[in-house]
């Protein structure tokens, strides 16, 4: 597969396969994402990885203890919540992603952007082993509660977690805009430019 | 080649060479870049390009580089779509320097201050809808060397 094919064919992959996810695998692929990235300095960005029964189910329990703190929404949402912790425990494997912020906007910046790029890398990565991921950052999970259990530190901020698992069929394609269609270029004016 | 096998010079090693950067090669290898996932195929970025000849009104731009390719982001109402917004852009930042590397043009991507700075952004046609994400400056490698893989850090790496 060319590279070309491989960053046009990856697809997310929201429904997996019950094959076990090897933990080693995740971490040597996770070894050349961070390798591919060509970074400078250190690295910025930790990863909480739940792959095992017991993490997973204890994962889920996090994604829904939300909606289980009040009792008429517990009562209302009853069966809802319930299918999305089997959704949630059903993903052989996790990678839970944090990146350290900064008071300095450049350091901020940068690294989120470095560890979002790893990420990249490793879903490219993970296509190549026919291991399907996707990228999750929904409101269910978008809560102080859930940053607390997983164990965000006051001065790190949530990437994201991506769900890994193989898969058995991919979905199609959704077509992207044409680049020219979002391309500007910057010409001299004339003027000179007041400093 | 397998993306398993390939490896990429740090950006810090970069050395760029005088040669123009042709936009079509640009346009062709975002073209592929934009296939990076991003939520609701909201596609928030835009590119703005810099040409070597078109700095002398962009005084602010002070690394030398044949080519400047700036990436904006659509602005949005909450920090978490906020957030969606600039990891795509940087997924699709990622495709687009893996690409430029088969194609020996290096990518250093870049933060710099003027980034935040409004009248800086007005100049560069940046509207208040949007924000700089990222730079990325360009240039073909001066003396190719296929790059010799750095070995691995430690991962920070705990379980749940």
């Amino acid at each position: 597969m060319s590279l070309e094919q491989l960053i046009r064919e990856r697809r997310s992959i929201r429904k997996f396969n019950g094959m076990p996810v090897p933990q080693d695998l995740v971490k040597r692929l996770l070894h050349k994402a961070e390798q591919l990235c060509s970074y400078d300095g250190e690295a910025r960005w930790r990863y909480v990885y739940a792959g095992t029964p017991e993490a997973r189910e204890r994962l889920a329990d996090y994604m829904i203890e939300k909606f289980q703190e009040n009792k008429i929404v517990k009562l209302a949402l009853g069966m809802l919540t319930e299918s999305f912790h089997k959704r949630f425990v059903e993903v052989p494997a996790n990678l839970i992603v944090f990146a350290k912020t900064d008071s300095d906007p450049i350091i901020h910046e940068s690294s989120y952007g470095t560890v979002c790029r790893i990420m990249q890398n490793f879903q490219l990565l993970g296509w190549e082993e026919r291991l399907g991921m996707v990228w999750i950052t929904e409101p269910a999970i978008q809560s102080e509660l859930f940053f607390k259990r997983v164990g965000l530190q006051e001065d790190e901020r949530f990437v994201g977690i991506l769900q890994i698992g193989y898969f058995d069929k991919a979905p199609k394609g959704r077509a992207r805009t044409a680049a020219e269609r979002s391309w500007t270029e910057f010409v001299n004016s004339g003027k000179q430019e007041e400093i | 080649m397998k993306l398993m096998d390939r490896s990429i010079e740090p950006q810090s090693s970069l050395q760029f060479n005088n040669h123009p950067v042709p936009q079509a090669l640009i346009l062709e290898l975002l073209n592929h870049a934009v296939w990076a996932p991003n939520h609701r195929l909201r596609e928030p970025w835009r590119f703005i390009y810099v040409g070597e000849n078109s700095r002398d009104e962009l005084a602010f731009i002070r690394t030398k580089a044949p080519g400047h390719l700036i990436i904006t982001m659509k602005n949005e109402s909450s920090t978490h779509k906020q957030d969606e917004n600039l990891a795509a852009i940087f997924c699709l930042i990622q495709n687009f320097k893996l690409l430029a590397w088969d194609k020996k043009l290096g990518v250093r991507v870049s933060f710099y201050e003027w980034m935040f700075d409004q009248r800086h952004c007005q100049k560069l046609g940046v509207t208040d809808k949007e924000r700089i994400a990222a730079v990325l400056e360009l240039g073909f490698i001066h003396e190719w060397q296929d790059a010799v893989p750095k070995p691995a850090a430690t991962l920070n790496w705990s379980l749940l």
